[in-house]
């Protein structure tokens, strides 16, 4: 495995190597959500009130995380780091239930299981073995390739459990046929198990070939301006897709495998009471 | 060979059909009568366990149908209904689809036995050859019939079968399975004053 190089600048560095904007600053650029605002009104979008509780909200929670992950870099404590890392999974799981119209209490155990194993698998590979921080849990590495790793997990197994349980329950017939032709469970979910990964996996998929043609990909551009080279960024930047995939193709696929257990009753057709 | 013991079937939480019961001994034809909505294809999928009854049994072959005994069901018994899937794309595929399976994979058929099949069952040969999206209703039912008997399926439910075949298909459907003694439910309705009326136990299900 090609190992990453972490640049490991000490505090003074890093904090000349980024120019901090001021909060004066910030507050007048967004003022900047005026225009949108006014193009709104213009055209009657509706979307003047959106619009400002989105921007209020994004303000919020940033200020919150900023807060949160600035005690959580100088704490680096490994429970601390670890404990955020299951948090971020916990919420993403509670996330795909609702997005995807299922009942939490029935199948929370299942994504759960899902994620943790899909995405720790591949953070554990990414932070411990490729990047090696000192000390292996420094927040500094493990919290954002997390965060990433996760939240591209909680996408992706919206999309393929959503499809999933809409396709077997809009096929009922189509399953029922399966087995009657002597399928087992897996063998008659099978086509509705491809229906649901490929789109989960399809935007990732899309990203990898066409990365860098057009835009500046999110973690190389936080990167640059942190004050990496170019080319560590690359490195991290290849890495990351290459995690995600990884980890949304795991989660996606033992989800659905989990799935087949506690979604079906004992005659092997998908049990009603999982939906909302 | 199939008997209900007042079987009640709900969707949420709503009786589809109600204390339905009737026995078809082994090898007999049985016909449904009702109205449409009434619940006739509900009885014929919850033999193969589409639906868990709410109260009463289902038996087939003597023994009760349950979670252990599904699978023996579903093993002798082809539901045939009035669109069925055929579930490839082309009829070749789909006559060899339940031979993908590890359950039947030692007993994929011979070329000579599909087409006699397909010969019984008054289908041309290169029917194999044609998407299953552009064959009509009646030969998506007997595709799905011989695919049945590929399988050596020996109780064969029929939702309305028939309905899509002309005189002589019909005929050479049923001529087939009186052939082959198999259980049919129900017997496919077929044109007065024909030799091969159903010597049936009928079932009658309650308004």
């Amino acid at each position: 495995m090609c190992r990453i190089h972490p640049v490991r600048p000490n505090e003074e560095e890093q904090v000349t190597n980024t120019i901090d904007i001021s909060y004066l600053s910030l507050a007048a650029f967004l003022g900047l959500i005026l225009v949108p605002v006014l193009a709104g009104a213009v055209l009657k979008l509706g979307i003047t009130k959106r619009v400002l509780i989105g921007v209020l909200r994004m303000t919020v929670q940033m200020a919150v995380l900023g807060l949160y992950l600035d005690y959580l870099f100088r704490f680096n404590h490994i429970a601390v780091n670890f404990g955020w890392a299951l948090l971020m999974i916990f919420i993403a799981n509670i996330t795909v239930n609702r997005s995807a119209g299922l009942k939490t209490s029935k199948i929370f155990f299942s994504v759960m299981a899902g994620i943790f194993v899909g995405s720790l698998t591949v953070i554990a590979l990414f932070v411990f073995l490729a990047i090696q921080p000192k000390p292996f849990y420094d927040a500094r590495y493990l919290i954002p390739v997390t965060g990433m790793v996760v939240g591209n997990c909680m996408r992706a197994n919206v999309i393929s459990l959503e499809r999933f349980y809409s396709s077997v329950k809009k096929n009922e017939k189509t399953f029922l046929t399966y087995l009657l032709l002597g399928a087992s469970l897996r063998e008659a979910a099978l086509p509705s198990i491809r229906e649901a990964v490929k789109p989960a996996l399809a935007p990732t998929l899309s990203t990898m070939a066409t990365l860098g043609l057009v835009s500046l990909p999110g973690m190389m551009t936080g990167q640059i301006l942190g004050g990496a080279s170019p080319i560590t960024a690359i490195k991290y930047q290849i890495a990351i897709m290459i995690a995600i995939f990884t980890a949304i193709t795991l989660s996606t696929v033992i989800n659905l495998l989990i799935g087949l257990r506690v979604s079906f009753n004992e005659y092997h057709m998908l049990r009603k009471d999982i939906f909302r | 060979m199939i008997r209900f013991d007042t079987v009640t079937v709900e969707y949420d939480g709503r009786p589809i059909i109600r204390d339905i019961s009737f026995h078809i001994p082994k090898g007999d034809a049985a016909v449904i009568h009702g109205r449409s909505g009434s619940g006739k294809t509900t009885i014929l999928t919850t033999i193969v366990g589409m639906h868990v009854p709410s109260a009463g049994t289902v038996f087939f072959n003597g023994r009760a149908v349950d979670s252990t005994t599904i699978s023996e069901v579903r093993r002798s018994v082809a539901f045939i209904g009035q669109e069925p899937v055929l579930g490839a794309q082309r009829i070749r595929e789909a006559l060899l689809l339940p031979f993908t399976y590890r359950a039947n994979r030692n007993a994929t058929p011979e070329e000579t036995m599909i087409g006699e099949i397909l010969h019984k069952l008054r289908l041309e040969d290169d029917i194999l050859d044609r998407e299953t999206a552009v064959v009509s209703g009646g030969e998506k039912q007997r595709v799905a019939i011989a695919r049945a008997l590929l399988l050596g399926k020996k109780v064969f439910l029929l939702d309305e079968v028939t309905s899509a075949l002309d005189a002589e298909s019909k005929q050479a459907v049923i001529r087939l399975f009186r052939e082959e003694g198999h259980t049919i439910f129900p017997y496919p309705t077929i044109p007065t004053g024909s030799s091969s009326a159903p010597r049936s136990s009928e079932s009658r299900r309650e308004p």
